[in-house]
């Protein structure tokens, strides 16, 4: 059985081995999902007008958006997927966070202010 | 399958270009009206919103397969013989060949000696 949550982790029944290049592999497919995702939902903000503190919320909508199609896409088998579905939500967030401002920043200009 | 992807990723992105298009010419509707800007109509932000949604829906299936991280799972489909199966250790220059039917003995030094 693979723990679920990270208190059970310290209490390891069994060792488990990971193969490193499925794990990079993973981890290129997620990273690669989440900078479009970045791009794509700032340039959505942008286009929508929103401002201050409401594109922030939108982000973090996006990013939830997008981990619980991960976890659509990887069904009830996500363990043989993913070390950690809570890792999977947070990696990253602030490195996106500069992509979808720019993008937010970026569109907003194009759509609303010429 | 992927290919259906890519048609939803094209399409969204066509969907969100229009929605933002439109969200311009609102604008400068509103500009010419002289009004004031407070939303969006809500056709345009439901567009942008679902091209939005089927856009990284397509791009997370387009991004490439997930492979199964436990270390087993990928060795467990290779059978003894395919993982016994080296190349640089094969052997073709053993006795065996003598059991060939079109087998040519090599001379041994004896013989070449007598040659000369």
């Amino acid at each position: 059985m693979m723990p679920s949550s990270a208190k059970l982790k310290d209490i390891k029944p069994e060792p488990v081995a990971y193969s490193d290049v499925a794990l990079r592999n993973n981890a290129a497919v997620v990273e690669y999902c989440r900078t479009s995702m970045a791009a794509l939902s700032g340039s959505t903000a942008g286009i929508l007008g929103l401002t201050g503190l409401y594109g922030f919320a939108f982000y973090v909508f996006a990013v939830v958006i997008l981990w619980m199609m991960f976890m659509i896409k990887a069904g009830p088998t996500w363990h043989k997927y993913y070390i950690s579905r809570q890792s999977l939500l947070t990696n990253g967030f602030f490195g996106a966070l500069f992509t979808y401002v720019l993008f937010w920043t970026f569109i907003y200009g194009m759509v609303h202010v010429y | 399958m992927a290919s259906v992807h890519k048609i939803i990723v094209i399409v969204g992105f066509i969907s969100l270009f229009h929605s933002a298009f439109s969200a311009a010419q609102h604008r400068s509707y509103l500009r010419i009206t002289s009004q004031e800007f407070t939303a969006l109509p809500l056709d345009i932000i439901i567009q942008a919103v679902v091209s939005l949604f089927a856009v990284i829906w397509g791009v997370l299936n387009i991004a490439g397969k997930l492979r199964e991280i436990p270390a087993a799972n990928e060795l467990n489909n290779i059978k003894w013989e395919t993982q016994r199966n080296l190349t640089s250790f094969y052997v073709f220059n053993h006795r065996g060949r003598a059991l060939a039917y079109d087998f040519v003995p090599t001379p041994s030094k004896e013989d070449l000696e007598k040659l000369e």
